[in-house]
């Protein structure tokens, strides 16, 4: 059984096709890449399966649970965790605090303290490496610690699924290797599966994702093991880019 | 479960100034007047912050709240004055009265209102406020326009002497109670998982949402904390105060303006933030109109605009920020 099932997703804006009839399934313990250009609708993606909106078409199915309709927070303590693309801390509140809504809200448990709930924050916020900004407000984190406080939010809730918007957008490659690695490891340790959203580092996907579903125009092109994806010609055409004197439109 | 005292240490400086407050009003001679509108605003900032402060939404109307709880106890005095040997009770059903009329107006507020956010919640808000007043003056209910005077039946229950007691110091005395009773509901939602949701909903609404927080439950459940203990200060500070309502003279919006003035002032979704905040607004606005009777709110505004930007956090907000660290913190919340 699939983690997770889409089922032929459609998400409209008024006119405009965000989500035009993907479909994916996710097994556990898999590390997928979603990749596309600005706009091809994979945000949106995250959205609808995180619940912030209901597709317009199509059924979300989690563990076997046809999850459409179920409202964002009824999702999460399911199992489904998230990360934002621009970080989204809780600013006012410390970082421990952060953690802490995470442990508190997103597990289905729901019967721990505040008080465990503190200390269940305090070995994430560890497991990132922020133990010493943990009493800081978040709002005063820097954008690279603010991402990683997302990831100890998220991890906090025990996840089964992971849903990383941009984690490493922004970051220095050197970070990005270490993020990747990280990633791993957690991985492992907590028994999570992983899809991770980018938009241009090649250098993150190749190093994580065993498979690859690239979205265009807000529709599935492609969904195939990272290497064989990312050397797609279609992917290369609307993607990468073609290399120049190859192709008409190469110039513009 | 295990009670972790310390949580509650916060409520020690709030108690000492109650304390003090109220053995300032009561001993020295002339002042239990000034003591008595201090714990009115103090009393209704701290219930107006559970809501507003918590979560960030501005309720305009809020004084709907007082309002109903005004007549909550109106309509218990005066039509529960009949049943001979009822005594005191009655005045235990004005405040039940106010806390269901309450409940009825944050459920109407909470299915049309909450569903809002930002300025189209306080504008909704402020729309079901005027809306039940002409309500009531159009329909005339409760006597409608002509309102509801009730010292007649009051005297007829207690006697004259009782009944000047109950409305000159009892009632005094039960905001007090009331501000008491909201200081420990400010702390005790704080210290909880309630709120940590209601910060994180105040902070990021959507964001909350998939972390798992039932947005809707947790704020429901501060609109109707807050609506309670406004409607309980409505019932005792106007309803047995005053002894009568008028509808034109408490759906008024200008009271709800006060509470955000008081609770911007001390600092917002703090504890000792209401409390500061009612203590300056209150003093400086009866002091201001025996200095300058006249010209008092021609001063007041640029003091209150002063002290906005002295302390943009509120009074509270900058000291909290200045006692980080220190042995004080665990006493200001």
């Amino acid at each position: 059984m699939a983690l997770l099932r889409l089922e032929n997703i459609t998400k409209r804006f008024g006119g405009l096709v965000a989500v035009n009839d993907v479909s994916l399934e996710i097994e556990a313990g898999e590390s997928i890449g979603i990749v596309g250009p600005n706009g091809s609708g994979k945000t949106t993606l995250y959205n609808v399966i995180s619940g912030v909106y209901p597709p317009e078409h199509g059924r979300i199915v989690f563990e076997g649970k046809d999850i459409t309709n179920l409202p964002a927070h009824r999702r999460a303590p399911m199992g489904i965790g998230r990360t934002f693309q621009i970080p989204r801390p809780f600013s006012s509140a410390s970082v421990r605090e952060n953690v802490a809504v995470g442990a508190m809200f997103g597990t289905l448990s729901g019967k721990v303290s505040v008080d465990e709930c503190s200390e269940i924050a305090e070995h994430y916020i560890e497991l990132v490496g922020l133990q010493a900004h943990k009493d800081k407000e978040s709002g005063t984190l820097t954008p690279v610690e603010k991402k990683l406080m997302e990831i100890a939010r998220a991890l906090a809730m025990k996840p089964k699924l992971l849903l990383m918007d941009e984690a490493m957008a922004g970051m220095h490659p050197r970070d990005i290797d270490d993020m990747v690695r990280f990633l791993k490891k957690i991985k492992e340790d907590e028994d999570i599966t992983i899809v991770s959203m980018v938009e241009h580092i090649m250098r993150a996907v190749a190093g994580f994702a065993e498979r690859v579903m690239v979205m265009y125009r807000g529709a599935k092109l492609i969904d195939a093991p990272t290497t064989k994806a990312l050397s797609d010609p279609r992917v290369i055409d609307v993607y990468l880019g073609r290399p120049t004197g190859e192709g008409e439109d190469a110039e513009g | 479960m295990k009670i972790n005292i310390a949580k509650y240490y916060p409520l020690i400086p709030v108690y000492a100034v109650y304390l003090t407050m109220f053995l300032v009003g009561f001993f020295v001679p002339g002042l239990w007047q000034l003591v008595a509108l201090l714990a009115f605003y103090c009393a209704l900032g701290q219930s107006w912050n559970i809501f507003m402060g918590m979560t960030g939404y501005v309720d305009f109307g809020y004084v709907t709240f007082i309002a109903l709880g005004t007549y909550g106890m109106a309509l218990g005095i005066t039509y529960f004055s009949q049943f001979a040997g009822l005594g005191i009770a009655i005045i235990f059903i004005g405040l039940l009265l106010a806390l269901f009329l309450s409940t009825l107006s944050a459920l109407l507020e909470a299915g049309i209102a909450l569903r809002l956010r930002g300025a189209y919640f306080a504008i909704a808000c402020i729309g079901i406020n005027e809306g039940l007043r002409h309500l009531i003056e159009g329909a005339k209910i409760w006597g409608g326009s002509e309102g509801m005077l009730y010292w007649k039946e009051l005297t007829e229950v207690f006697g004259t002497e009782t009944a000047i007691q109950l409305t000159t110091l009892w009632a005094d005395i039960a905001v007090f109670i009331i501000a008491v009773i909201a200081a420990f509901i400010n702390v005790y939602y704080m210290r909880s998982k309630i709120g940590y949701a209601l910060t994180a909903i105040r902070e990021d609404e959507d964001a909350a949402k998939v972390m798992g927080i039932n947005t809707t439950k947790y704020k429901t459940i501060a609109f109707l904390t807050s609506g309670w203990l406004g409607a309980l200060v409505g019932a005792m500070a106007w309803g047995l105060k005053l002894t009568h309502v008028f509808p034109a003279d408490v759906f008024v919006i200008h009271y709800t303006v006060e509470c955000i003035v008081i609770v911007v002032l001390g600092g917002i979704g703090t504890l000792l933030g209401p409390l500061v905040g009612g203590l300056i607004y209150g003093l400086s606005k009866y002091w201001l109109a025996i200095i300058l009777p006249g010209f008092q709110l021609l001063i007041f505004a640029p003091i209150i605009i002063c002290i906005i930007i002295a302390f943009p956090e509120g009074v509270i907000g900058v000291v909290k920020r200045r006692v980080k660290g220190t042995r004080l913190e665990r006493y200001i919340l």
